[in-house]
């Protein structure tokens, strides 16, 4: 009995070690190993939407160079060629400092206007081992009018020039299509029209793009007022697409808003949709690695 | 009292007899050279697995492991060259044709490894030349081999096909360590 059973047991153990016994090469591979934590990439193609900033910053050591331009509006019809006759113009150098953080500086043709920004990516969406279902990202810029002084003889501050805007940036790629972000604004001007006018105004935004091919997507952005909405002023929205080619990010767009800069575009938009005061614009990206990673 | 002894002999001869030798930081790069621009990325997360009882050898090769010079020509290899979402792992998994135990006598021996290699979600069956060799009780796997990008459905845009090579030199380096 005692023989038998060590027969047996003989038997059990000493099988599973012959080459009858194969378990798939491909799983003793993955065997206790961690499934690694993934950060999600590539939720947009650039670091703005259309106008509104995307989740995504300048990679480490990575200089990101924009120019981009808003033409006429469509509705000053044919003797303008639908507005492609007046274009303002930005010029922007964002530069990674880590995967995380990135600093810029930008110049527009509308109000002759200086920024000054950084953007730092809080929480990362994350998938793989450990799942984290948003990104948030922060941005911070200030923004300096530089026209003349409309009446020179009185006393004028600098700091009138000034407007401030502060953004939480939640971001998530749902598929590889389709990512969205939800972007709160605070926008802090210096100086306001009258006593009466408020400083502060507060904007929501959603803004998202939807993959066709790898290569071309459908973006579009809406703003609406939460407090503070100027007078005359109108929630901006824009509707366009990204084009990649390489090194290059291609952004062609619909917008009722000719700032391309956050402080004008979220609260000095007066064009409407249904009036067709509708500007055709490009934001044209190229990246350049400055510095090893 | 006989019964330990036999149990405990019947599991030393198990033992012995997992005749697996594994790494998990082996290398692969491959180099793309084209007139107009030179792209290389290097991994060091490759796993590989030999079975010497019978030659049975597999390996698996996580995209995201993949490190190029410039932090764009990563995102779009991941993005869109490689869909590494859909498909996080190259894999190899076949047999080294005619092994032989006799191999295993310090020198260098020119084999094939012959099988399926899946890249890019696309498994096509390749025979692989590579050079192994056992050193100190471990065995060096070199090889070298092509990777045609048509072959795997990665597809190349016109806009870049001057910049990408259409098939891609893989060179695999990996020391496997008895399990």
């Amino acid at each position: 009995m005692t023989r038998r059973a060590v027969g047996v047991l003989l038997f059990a153990v000493l099988v599973p070690a012959t080459a009858r016994f194969q378990p798939d090469l491909l799983d003793v591979l993955n065997e206790g190993v961690e499934v690694p934590v993934v950060p999600v990439s590539a939720t947009f193609k650039d670091t703005r939407v259309v106008n509104v900033q995307s989740n995504e910053t300048a990679a480490s050591g990575v200089l990101h160079f924009v120019i981009a331009h808003r033409f006429g509006r469509l509705n000053e019809g044919a003797y303008a060629l639908w507005g492609l006759d007046n274009a303002s113009m930005r010029m922007a150098f964002d530069y990674g400092v880590t995967d995380r953080l990135q600093v810029g500086i930008g110049r527009s043709t509308l109000r002759k206007t200086l920024e000054a920004s950084t953007k730092l990516r809080v929480l990362r969406q994350t998938t793989g081992g450990r799942t984290f279902p948003i990104g948030l990202t922060l941005f911070s810029s200030v923004f300096c009018d530089g026209l003349r002084w409309t009446e020179p003889e009185r006393t004028n501050y600098f700091t009138s020039r000034l407007t401030f805007v502060h953004q939480a940036i939640f971001s998530r790629k749902f598929n590889d299509d389709l990512s969205l972000v939800l972007v709160p604004s605070l926008i802090h001007r210096n100086l306001v029209p009258t006593p009466e006018v408020e400083h502060d105004v507060v904007t929501v935004g959603l803004g998202g793009r939807y993959k066709l091919t790898s290569r071309f997507s459908l973006n579009g952005e809406f703003h609406p007022f939460v407090t503070g909405r100027p007078a005359g002023a109108q929630p901006s929205l824009s509707l366009g697409c990204d084009i990649e080619t390489g090194g290059h990010v291609f952004q062609l767009h619909l917008t009722n808003s000719s700032g391309m800069f956050e402080s004008a575009f979220l609260t000095k938009t007066d064009g409407s949709w249904g009036n067709g005061d509708i500007y055709f614009g490009f934001n044209l990206s190229r990246v350049f690695t400055v510095r090893d990673r | 009292m006989k019964t330990p002894l036999l149990l405990v002999c019947a599991l030393l001869a198990t033992a012995g007899s997992a005749q697996q030798f594994m790494t998990r930081a082996g290398s692969v790069s491959f180099h793309s050279s084209t007139p107009v621009e030179d792209i290389s990325a290097a991994n060091a997360q490759m796993s590989a697995v030999l079975n010497t009882a019978d030659g049975g050898f597999a390996f698996q090769v996580p995209i995201r492991g993949f490190h190029f010079e410039k932090a764009l020509m990563e995102e779009h290899f991941n993005e869109n060259y490689m869909e590494s979402e859909k498909f996080p792992n190259a894999t190899f998994k076949g047999n080294v044709v005619g092994w032989s135990n006799a191999w295993a006598d310090g020198k260098p021996h020119q084999v094939q490894a012959k099988g399926k290699l899946s890249v890019h979600g696309v498994e096509v069956e390749r025979t692989i030349p590579a050079t192994i060799q056992n050193k100190g009780g471990k065995w060096v796997i070199q090889a070298r081999f092509e990777i045609p990008t048509k072959d795997h459905k990665i597809s190349i845009p016109e806009v870049v096909r001057e910049k990408i090579a259409a098939s891609i030199p893989v060179t695999v380096n990996c020391t496997l360590d008895p399990r």
